[in-house]
């Protein structure tokens, strides 16, 4: 991975505004989701290592 | 711990390696990640072609506040984001590069890359696993998941993950 460069004519800005209540629910239902999923695939590589 | 309450790492400066190119000699220069503070703000103004109100960020209890700097060069701010710590993850409510790191005629490149590594790195130790979330301006979700690997999450929302958090992590920062 080289330096991480954007491009000479892109500025990056975020918009600045806070999450609201609905996109805090919904990155949290996608984190846990994820971490199942996660969990689920250690537990799947332990059987099939068994 | 600081005057409003808001943990900020209990480090004094973080250094990352191979971090920012200056654009004309194409040389890469160490950078150091440190707390901003009151006495910073004086560098931040408008009439110095800073867009945001970084004074006003520091004043809100909720926010924490870092500024980019190359290593033996602290007086010369490269860059200044804002984060908050979510039950679950960082958000990024801004993020914002010196006026001479913007533009066709920007005099370092990597300085969004270097901040939001950062934001990564305080996720994983915040033990938020390395989850980011930031709302991008809508042309720039494309340039955001190209040079950050970021997803589309919702509207204009993106995230990164684990994977990529991990990566952006590993390569910025030498522990």
């Amino acid at each position: 991975m080289g330096l991480i460069k954007e491009p000479k004519d892109v500025d990056f800005f975020v918009d600045p505004r806070l999450l609201s209540k609905t996109e805090k629910e919904a990155i949290s239902k996608y984190i846990r989701d994820y971490k199942k999923k996660m969990i689920k695939g250690k537990r799947r590589k332990k059987k099939q290592a068994a | 711990m600081n005057k409003r309450g808001v943990k900020y790492l209990d480090f004094e400066v973080d250094k990352l390696t191979k971090s920012i190119e200056n654009v004309a000699t194409g040389d890469s220069f160490v950078t150091e990640i440190s707390a901003f503070k009151q006495s910073d703000t004086k560098f931040t103004t408008k009439s110095s072609g800073w867009l945001f109100d970084w004074k006003k960020e520091l004043a809100l209890s909720d926010r924490e506040v870092y500024k980019l700097t190359i290593q033996n060069n602290p007086g010369i701010l490269q860059g200044v984001v804002s984060f908050t710590l979510e039950n679950d993850h960082v958000y990024m409510p801004l993020i914002e590069s010196a006026p001479f790191n913007r533009g066709k005629n920007k005099v370092y490149l990597g300085v969004p890359g270097n901040l939001v590594a950062f934001g990564c790195r305080l996720s994983y130790q915040k033990g938020f696993g390395g989850f980011l979330s930031f709302h991008a301006k809508t042309k720039l979700i494309p340039h955001y998941h190209k040079t950050l690997g970021a997803l589309p999450f919702s509207g204009q929302l993106m995230i990164i993950g684990p994977l990529q958090s991990e990566k952006l992590v590993s390569h910025y920062f030498k522990s």
